[in-house]
């Protein structure tokens, strides 16, 4: 910084106080305003330059995440995709659930999952790694099974008709508006006075998604993270050599 | 001279460059990243090879580059949704953040998702404030360590932060939020403002919100919170992953606008507003040169 003349810094010491006392009095009296504004969106993509310092700040969490997550379990000969009232995607995680919790306990009928879980919007025909599993059910919720009451589990149809549609195994209704008709469970019409072993995922079984009926029935938590039973389900898959083909048959459908 | 007049960004002193002198605030912002570090894989359709952090760390630089005064800030769901959070728990996720430069982010219901214990454990890795007025973390792990507000100043530009979660029963597991009690949101942002507008003094209120953008129910909304408020400028959004392709403006109780944005989810987008100021009142101060020479006698 240039040195100035003594005489020369007094005289602005004086100048700049005064500035300040102007500063102080002109920000009482007029503070900024907005007086026009602008809006844009920049998409990020990977094509784009990356910076090398976060390139490298990854780089040891990114080896970790290779060495368990980029392995393929599995294949899908079909797209997979999220949509409502039902998807393959859907189906896949409510058969898995399914099949997992009849191997704790065979008595299990169906199963249900909230729509909100499945976590990626679409998997594309080709391998399938575990990383990929982790991302579609990221939150380690656990298998549950609840013992519901058919006209308790009539009122869950009815949240899921609200919701315009979860992923279910072994259920089968027609969305009417708000409401959920013609009901089969494991293939027969819903009897109202009997008692449905369901798996579902210990999310709602807290009560999460407005699943607060749910709260106070018997239920049974296992330790099998949701995750590992789609994991399990679509290696087994692969240990048969066939692909992971989930259907669409119209388990939920909205009414003409 | 010369040094004087390249350090006259750095100083308050530029408001008397001139009396019509024109500031400009650039914000950047993002919201729900959950854990994408990482551009999407080939296998994710139309997503495929968008997001990463280096990318947009790179974006962000470039725009620093070309802009005096920028804010970088982010609306929550920092955590879950990649094996990085399964593996890390959000370690990487805030320690790029920091080196990004953050100036602030507000909580998502998904940052509970390793319970307020977790969310406390990658707090030491963070160089931004975790900004979050309607929850009360009393006796629990994040007790004083998340602040309500804050004020930045960008030259001479005051602007005033807060933040906003969404109601956290029936939405995250009891066990994870614990003692963590939810205030209504509404009177909070009103006090909020109010305490921004006259006692700080700020030119510029921005609302960082987790209530998400818009419900069919009264749900609170980002839209319910910019119309029954007042002293709001900005509302940069997240929860419901919306990707809004301008922003939206409304109309707040007295009648003024609101801009709210969010820009979708997994760091696919970063949004950006530019503001400039004036003052109302054109007072005229003193010249250009005197406050050179009065920055220089400080420097």
């Amino acid at each position: 910084m240039p040195l100035l003349p003594g005489s020369m810094i007094r005289h602005s010491v004086l100048k700049c106080l005064a500035v300040l006392l102007l500063l102080l009095a002109g920000c009482a009296q007029s503070p900024l305003h907005v007086s026009s504004h602008s809006e844009q969106w920049y998409p990020i993509n990977q094509a784009q330059p990356a910076d090398s310092s976060l390139t490298q700040l990854l780089r040891p969490y990114r080896q970790g995440v290779d060495t368990q997550m980029d392995v393929i379990i599995a294949h899908t000969d079909i797209p997979l995709t999220k949509a409502q009232p039902e998807c393959r995607l859907g189906n896949f995680m409510a058969d898995a659930m399914l099949l997992s919790a009849q191997k704790m306990d065979p008595k299990v009928v169906a199963a249900i999952s909230n729509y909100g879980g499945i976590r990626v919007p679409y998997i594309a025909p080709g391998p399938i790694t575990r990383g990929k599993l982790y991302e579609l059910m990221p939150f380690d919720n656990m298998l549950t099974i609840v013992e519901i009451p058919g006209d308790t589990l009539q009122k869950f149809c009815e949240v899921i008709a609200h919701y315009r549609g979860w992923p279910v195994s072994g259920i089968r209704f027609v969305i009417d508006g708000k409401k959920a008709k013609d009901i089969l469970i494991a293939g027969q019409p819903l009897n109202g006075g009997r008692i449905y072993k369901i798996a579902i995922n210990d999310y709602i079984a807290r009560g999460g998604d407005n699943c607060d009926f749910l709260r106070k029935l018997p239920t049974r938590f296992s330790s099998v993270f949701v995750r590992d039973a789609l994991i399990h389900y679509a290696e087994d898959l692969e240990h048969q050599g066939k692909p992971l083909h989930p259907p669409l048959d119209n388990r939920i459908r909205y009414a003409e | 001279m010369g040094s004087g007049l390249l350090l006259a960004g750095a100083f308050p002193f530029d408001a008397f460059a001139g009396p019509n002198k024109t500031r400009k605030l650039t914000v950047l912002h993002t919201n729900d990243v959950h854990s994408h570090l990482e551009p999407f894989g080939s296998d994710s359709g139309k997503y495929a090879g968008e997001g990463g952090v280096a990318q947009r760390a790179a974006l962000i630089q470039a725009i620093r580059a070309q802009e005096e005064h920028v804010l970088l800030l982010d609306a929550g769901d920092i955590f879950q949704g990649t094996p990085y959070f399964n593996l890390y728990k959000g370690e990487p996720d805030i320690k790029a953040m920091s080196a990004m430069g953050y100036d602030a982010s507000t909580m998502g219901n998904h940052d509970f998702d390793a319970g307020v214990e977790g969310f406390a454990k990658q707090l030491p890795h963070a160089r931004f404030p975790i900004i979050i007025a309607n929850y009360d973390f009393t006796r629990t792990a994040l007790e004083g360590k998340t602040i309500p507000y804050t004020v930045i100043r960008k030259g001479d530009i005051k602007i005033g932060i807060f933040g906003l979660g969404i109601q956290l029963k029936g939405l995250v597991p009891d066990d994870a939020y614990g003692n963590t009690q939810y205030l209504e949101p509404l009177r909070i942002a009103q006090n909020m403002a109010d305490k921004l507008r006259q006692k700080e003094q700020c030119d510029l209120v921005i609302c960082l919100s987790h209530l998400g953008y818009r419900y069919d129910s009264r749900k609170v909304s980002d839209q319910v919170l910019a119309k029954e408020t007042t002293g709001i400028d900005l509302i940069i959004g997240g929860h419901t992953h919306t990707f809004l392709e301008r922003p939206t403006i409304l109309k707040n109780k007295n009648g003024q606008e609101v801009i709210i944005n969010q820009v979708g989810w997994a760091g696919l987008r970063l949004g950006r507003i530019d503001f400039l100021f004036d003052h109302k009142k054109n007072a005229s101060f003193a010249d250009a040169h005197s406050v050179v020479i009065g920055k220089q006698t400080i420097g």
